[in-house]
Formats: structure tokens, sequence, C-alpha cells
């Protein structure tokens, strides 16, 4: 029986230890972990960046910051999937932005700082920053569009698609375009004077669409489309690094050194071609720094500051030495460095036919790939118009079946 | 119809009638199956009614310390001395009580427990600048599910402990000495050694491996999505939407879609089991021919693609049958083709060709397989054939196959469920492309369910359809496992080649 008792008594003691509650929290400033996830090629860059910060901000140097190497296409991914375990601080592309509202995983941007950041960065960016009437993440580079890379020796006028893809045809080279992407598709559709956006509330919910794929300009851009795909020259892709014979290719900053390398001396960099007299357009795109909620109000505050401060002006110049990602910054894109970039003027000449990336719900993205895919398997290659037309009804009809 | 009647009928009657007989067994067999089920339930039923009339009689007619132990576990077998025994069952419902009861009320089970009919009601909000989150839906299930667990688990060692006290006051009465701790802990390392074995994988196998299914199969029948996701936003119980959303054919639903894969997931899996199967032993058979030069040349050729890691080698096959690789240059370039054959973009090419590279891959493995079993077939079979003047094929028919089938019955059956979920060489080959407007919820026309599964969890984050679409591929699985299991050789004639 005196067992029983210690038993017992143990037990109790146990109890009343764990009940007790953990010890209250200060106001100090923050001094735990502080996660950043940026690209691979931007980590070492980042990390001398935070070290700035903390030179700037000696009240936040006793923070441990980590950053981590997460490409921008997988960190919504990720942080979705685990928002505890996810960076609090991270980069971004701007497909992704809706996405994250919609599962509450990314903070707003300091209603301080919404004045501020607004005006500093070029009004793209900015619209693709903000859903409804709330900005939900900082701009941090503003050259996420696509135009024509090209071999000089090869392609002799890079005015016309059709006089390009001769060119390759007669050099045997190929012309990469990767048209199965919901992305890089709409150089033709935006080109030809289609609509496809998305309205979306302050919470990052869809609540309307503006599409009219479903036209005669719709006609024009799937034709010219499939006319492309049909040329021995074509091949689909938009990655110089998995490209073989390439003659040309539709690209962005981010393949500049590839393409530098892989054209040598008859490198050449331009707007997008015309195509059955009209001029392909496409999607002038963004990358952007999120915060991620944060229980922690001492943890939030540090969070917004260093977000901030990795897309200002000197760190978006910066970041261009280092990494050569154009800024979004009105200040930083006047240096002459990144005015003096071959790859980012052409893209500047292209963005003057694109249109600003608003928001997409992920659903877009595989739906473009699936008529891609049908061009590319030659499934529409003798068709009549009302054929087309009737699948691009039915692209229209399942773009709009996503708005709920 | 009796065996000689059969023995009668031509080849092609001999399989109608298989097959007849085999559809009219079904309803049957359905039958058989409900009855069964019944059955189990009436005996559950009675056995726990059983139960209890034991629990109250004990109470009636124990002593003190029994009586006692129904409150305090392991009390009876400390009064008897038996403080092993007792320590077990106490520490038990310590933690028990613990786990259910703890004064912080967010770890407890009743909180769990409590919460799990609805998955959790308190939103997440902002304090200012500072988020607080409300409950987690996806804890709550999880917890919930492991506390119901832990409760059942109560109940039966509560139940042992009442059992016990009964045989201790029955020993103690006919004038016996009870066992002491001493006893046990012989009996552990002797008797009762099995138990000692089993205790750790039993554990593991119910916390790593049952409660994780449990969890996948309850989380279909939420709205677990990107749109619920937490810790920020809630999700709960929708009942059978998402089987009604997978498998309906209207416009918003995945029926149609969800048809098309799983026709294709079992004309693959038929093609890539049997095709290499027969290709794999018909190369073995050459190879072991008399008279054929350098067989262990051969041999290690083949078996190369063995000792290259798979995912290494089909991402380069894929990239080599690009509409710009390797193989299309080259046509061009001699001039056999003018345009690109499109591999992978033609959803025909492209379920072709991932079959033909899969024979690839797969008949190195069968020829390893089939040249063993075939060295074992007894020669004088061959040779008395011979000199019944069989020939080459009517051998084959009659003494190679069926000995192959014999002994290689379980591993096809077995490769045809590990090809309905082959997840590495479609995903590494096509990746499920190509798309089409005609499907939808991403899914390609080389998908499997395995792959399409995938990403729905990975790139869409829609658990709700990937955990019904798991309980698919299960029941897929199962089915025709069940049906072929009994039809192999191996299983309906034992005896044969014994």
């Amino acid at each position: 029986m005196k067992k029983v008792l210690a038993l017992v008594m143990v037990l109790a003691m146990a109890l009343s230890m764990a009940s007790f509650a953990a010890a209250e929290e200060g106001n100090a400033p923050y001094s735990g972990d502080v996660k950043i996830w940026v690209a691979e090629a931007a980590v070492e860059f980042t990390q001398k960046m935070v070290e700035e910060f903390k030179a700037l901000y000696p009240e936040y140097a006793g923070a441990n910051y980590i950053v981590q190497p997460v490409g921008e296409g997988d960190a919504a991914n990720n942080v979705i999937v685990d928002v505890e375990g996810a960076a609090d601080i991270f980069g971004f592309a701007q497909d992704q932005l809706a996405r994250l509202v919609a599962a509450d995983a990314l903070m707003d941007v300091n209603p301080d700082l919404v004045e501020e950041v607004k005006a500093a960065n070029d009004p793209g960016s900015v619209a693709a920053v903000t859903l409804g009437d709330t900005m939900y993440a900082y701009p941090m580079t503003s050259d996420n569009g696509y135009f024509l890379y090209y071999d000089k020796s090869v392609v002799s006028d890079p005015s016309t698609l059709e006089g390009i893809l001769a060119d390759c045809e007669k050099a045997g080279k190929n012309l990469y375009f990767e048209i199965n992407s919901g992305w890089y598709q709409t150089a033709f559709f935006f080109g030809a004077g289609c609509t496809l956006t998305y309205d979306t509330d302050d919470a990052g919910n869809l609540v309307g669409i503006n599409c009219d794929y479903a036209s005669e300009n719709g006609l024009k851009a799937l034709k010219a489309m499939i006319e492309t795909a049909k040329s021995p020259a074509f091949a689909n892709g938009s990655s110089v690094s998995a490209a073989t014979n390439i003659g040309a290719i539709v690209d962005g900053t981010w393949d500049a050194t590839s393409a530098k390398e892989a054209f040598g001396d008859n490198y050449a960099a331009t707007k997008l071609p015309t195509v059955a007299g009209f001029q392909l357009g496409g999607f002038g795109g963004f990358k952007m720094m999120g915060v991620k909620p944060q229980e922690d109000e001492a943890k939030m505050v540090l969070c917004d500051l260093l977000a901030y401060f990795l897309t200002s002006e000197e760190v978006q110049i910066a970041r261009y030495e280092a990494v050569k990602w154009g800024p979004s910054n009105l200040n930083a894109q006047k240096d002459e460095a990144v005015q003096a970039d071959e790859a980012l003027s052409a893209l500047a000449s292209q963005l003057a036919f694109a249109v600003p990336q608003g928001q997409y719900p992920n659903e877009y993205w595989s739906l473009a790939t699936g008529l891609g895919d049908d061009v590319l398997a030659d499934k529409l290659d003798d068709a009549d118009d009302a054929t087309l037309m009737a699948t691009l009804q039915t692209f229209q009809d399942t773009a709009a079946s996503y708005v709920k | 119809m009796n065996d000689l009647d059969y023995l009668k009928l031509t080849g092609f009657s001999k399989l109608a009638y298989k097959l007849g007989h085999f559809f009219r067994g079904i309803p049957k067999g359905f039958a058989g199956f409900l009855k069964g089920v019944g059955r189990f339930f009436v005996k559950l039923f009675v056995g726990i009614g059983s139960e209890i009339k034991d629990v109250c009689q004990t109470f009636v007619q124990g002593d003190w310390k029994t009586k006692m132990s129904y409150l305090v576990m392991g009390f009876g077998s400390f009064a008897r001395g038996q403080w092993g025994r007792g320590l077990l069952f106490f520490l038990f419902q310590t933690i028990f009580n613990i786990y259910m009861f703890m004064p912080n009320a967010e770890f407890s089970g009743c909180y769990y427990l409590g919460k799990l009919s609805t998955l959790g009601t308190v939103a997440t909000y902002r304090e200012g600048r500072k988020t607080v989150y409300g409950d987690n839906s996806f804890f709550i299930l999880l917890y919930g599910v492991l506390t119901l667990f832990f409760i059942l688990a109560f109940i039966y060692t509560w139940r042992m402990n009442v059992k016990q006290n009964k045989l201790s006051e029955q020993i103690l009465k006919s004038g016996k000495k009870l066992k002491s701790t001493k006893d046990d802990l012989k009996s552990l390392a002797d008797e009762q050694f099995h138990k000692t074995l089993l205790a750790l994988p039993t554990l593991g196998v119910t916390i790593f491996t049952i409660l994780p299914i449990l969890f996948m199969i309850l989380v279909a029948f939420t709205n677990f999505d990107a749109t619920h996701q937490p810790p920020s936003k809630l999700f709960t119980w929708v009942g059978w939407d998402n089987f009604h959303q997978l498998l309906s054919s209207d416009s918003a639903s995945y029926g149609g879609t969800f048809g098309q894969v799983l026709l294709w997931t079992l004309i693959w899996a038929f093609f890539a089991t049997f095709l290499n199967y027969f290709l794999g032993m018909m190369v073995a058979i050459m190879i072991n021919k008399k008279g054929i030069k350098l067989k262990k040349m051969w041999r290690t050729i083949l078996v190369m693609t063995i000792a290259i890691p798979q995912f290494v080698s089909l991402l380069y096959v894929s990239k080599m049958f690009a509409a710009d690789g390797l193989i299309n240059t080259y046509l061009m370039q001699w001039g056999w083709i003018s345009s690109p054959i499109p591999f992978w973009t033609d959803p025909v090419w492209a379920r072709v060709t991932v079959i033909v590279i899969n024979v690839w891959i797969g008949i190195p493995y069968l020829m390893l397989i089939a040249t063993g079993i075939l060295m074992n077939i007894p020669a004088d079979l061959y040779e008395s054939a011979r000199i019944d003047g069989a020939n080459a094929f009517q051998m084959y028919k009659k003494i190679t196959l069926p000995y192959m089938l014999f002994v290689t019955g379980p591993y096809l059956l077995t490769s045809f469920t590990g090809n309905i979920n082959n997840f590495n060489v479609i995903f590494l080959l096509s990746g499920g492309k190509p798309l089409s407007l005609e499907l939808s919820g991403n899914a390609g026309y080389t998908d499997l369910l395995i792959t399409w599964l995938y990403k729905m969890t990975v790139s869409d984050t829609n658990y709700k359809l990937a955990a019904v679409m798991g309980i698919l591929v299960f029941l897929v699985c199962a089915v025709i496992n069940l049906i072929v299991y009994n039809m192999i050789p191996s299983v309906k004639n034992e005896e044969d080649f014994q």
C-alpha cells in the first residue's frame, strides 16, 4: 500500500508542474530565429544584405537569421503545405499570390509602409502585389517577362515569327517557344487583342472573369499557334540549358547568362516578333517578397522591416549587380548599369506590348497546358473554324467555372 | 457438367464455360460476403453482451479488493501481492487520465474528442499586426483519432484488469498460490515469449501504419483542400461529396477524366506486366538455347540496364525521345522524317512510348528470373516430348509455359499490382503529359491513378480528392488481386509440380 501512496504523490507533483504556464513575453526586440527563403542564386547575396541590415539596425542584430535556398516557384507551395515550418520571409513569383492569400498564409504589407512602397515601385509591380484594395507583398523585381533571344548568324530578321521559322528551317536549327505553358501562351492571345483576367476580392477569392478567347481575335491567335507548331523548326520549350540545336528562344532575363554562352558572339535579344500580322504580347511579370502571419508581434515588426529593407532601392540595385535581377523600384530602374543591360532593354521594349500579370487560379495553368498540348498533339491541325471556336468556347467556359 | 463433358469442349468453349461459371458465381459470392458481414456483427454484439454480463457478475460476486479495482486499476493485483501487474495497470490508468484530462486543455484528449464532430469552430483572427490562430482542424482530426484508439485500448485494459481479479479470486479460493512478479517476468521470457517479441512491432504498426491509413480515409470525408488549409483556415466534414465529385459526370466533376485515367491505368498495367513477362521469357529462352555463343556476354549487356539507377536512365531516355531530342534530330538529319515524331505530345504515341520504354527496363529482370526457372525444368520432359514428335512451339506451350506460370504466378500478380502503382516510370518519362482540354483536374493522357494522386497532393493541394483516389486505388487493387489470386495455378493446383 505504501508503494501505491508514493506513486500517487509522485503523479500529483508531476501534474502540478505541468500546469504551470509558460513564462510571460516582454516587449523587447525579437531575438529568435528568422527564416528567409530566396532562390538558390540569391542566397549568398541575401546573406550579405542581412549583414547590412544588422549593421543598419543594431537593435535587431540579436536575432538569428537563416537564409535557405527555395525557388520562387516552390516557395508558395511549401508555405501552404506547412505554414508553421515555412520561412517567415520568402520570395515568390506573382502567380502564387492569390493562392497564398486564399490559404491565409500571407500577411498584408504594414499599413505605415504602403504609401511609400506604392510610390517607389513601378505601377505594374504594385498592381501585381495588390488584391482588391489590400497590398500583400513587397515588389522585388520587374523582370519576369519574356522576349526573344536569337542567334544573329541564323536569324536574319527577327521581326516576324514566320521569317524566324523559315531561317531556322534553312539552318536546321530550332525556335523554342513553350506554347503549352499558360504563361508563354498568352503571347498569342493577348497579342491578338484578347483578354483574360480574373477579379479578386481582398481575401484572394475569385469573384469575376473577363475573358474573350472565344472571339475572332481568339481564333486568329489559335490559328497562329497551330501554324507555328506545324513548322519542323518549332520546338516546345523555354529553357536554354535544356535546349539542343537552338536558333532562337522565347525566354526571360534569368536565362541571359546561359543564352550568352549558347550563342557566343552571335548573341542578340529583342522584343517578340509579329505573327500573322499582329505583334505578340504576353505577360509582364514580377517577383515579390512576402511575410507570413506571425503569432509574435515583436517578430512581425522585425519581419516587416526586413522585407521592406530587402526590397528597397539600394538593395534592388545591389541585387541587379549581384544576380542580374531587374529592379521594380523606379529609381533603381534608372540606374546606368540597369539601363545598359541588353536583355533588360529587350524586355523593356517588349513590356510595351505586355499586360501586367494579375491573379490567376492554380487551375488556369493546367487548363492552358491542356490547350497547348492539344495543339502540340496536332489534334486541331485540320480543324475548321467552327471546331476551333468550339475549343475556345470550352476553354473560356472552363476558365469561367473557376470563379465560385 | 462433369469433368468428361468439360474435357470434350474445344478451347474456346472451355474459356466461355469458365467465364460463365465465374460470372454466375458473382451473386453467390456477394451474398456469401454479405452473410459473413452480418454474422460478424451478430457475433460482435453477442460477444459485447456477454462481456458486460461477466463484468457485472464479477462485481456482485467479488470481494472488496475486486470492487476497488473497478475504480483504481491494478488495486486488486497490488492487494494480492502481484505488484508487477498492479503497477502496469495503475500506470496505464494514470497515463490515460493525464492524457484525457490534462489541465492545459489544448493538449488533452477530451478537448480533441469534443471537437472531433465539427473539426474546430474557432477561426483565426488578427489583433493589429499579430495573428492569433484558432482551432487547427488537422490536429483535431489526428489527435481525435488517436484519442479514440487510446480509449479503445483503455477499455480493453480495464476489462483485462477485471478479468484478472476474477481469476485471482478463483485461484485463491481453490487453495493455490498466485504467480509472483518474478514468475511473471520469467514467463515473459518463456511461455509468453511471443508477447515480448511482438509488443513493439504491434505498437509500431498501429501508430505508423493503421493510424495514418485511418486518418487518410477520414480526410476523404472532409473538405481539406487549398482553400481550407490549416492552421489559418478550418476544414470540416462533408460526407460523400468528394466521392460524388470524383465519380459523377456532371460538368464540375471529374467523372469522365477518372474513367479515362482508370482505363489507361489498367491497360498500362496489363501491357507492362505481360509484355515484359513474355518478351523477357523469350529472351531467356533464346540465350539458353544450345549453340548460342557468348551467353554470358548477352546476359551482361542486358543486365547493364539494371546497374544504372532507374531514375537516371529514365530521365535521360525521356529527353532522348523529346521533339528536339537525339532520336528525332538524327532521324531528321538522315532525312527519314520531315517533322519530329510526337513521342511525348501525341496521346497515342505517348502511351505506346511509355509501354515500349518500360519493356526495355523490364526485360532484364524477367530474363534473370526466367533463366533460373528454365534451367530447373527436367530435361527428360523435353526429351520424351521430342520422341513423341512435338515441335518447339508445342513443347513451349505444354511444358515451359505451364511450369513458368506455376512458379511465377504470384510474381505476376504482385507485378500487376506494382504496375498499377508504377509511379516512377510514368512520372519520370512523361510526367503524365500530354494534358488536354478534354480532361479535367490536371490529369494527362499517360497519368496513372497514382501519378494523378501525386499531382493532386503536391501541385494542387487537393487533399480531399487525393484521399478519395487513394481509397479507390486500394479498391481496384484489392478486387483484382482477390479474383486473380484464386485463379492462378500455384494456388489452385498446388500439387502439380511437386
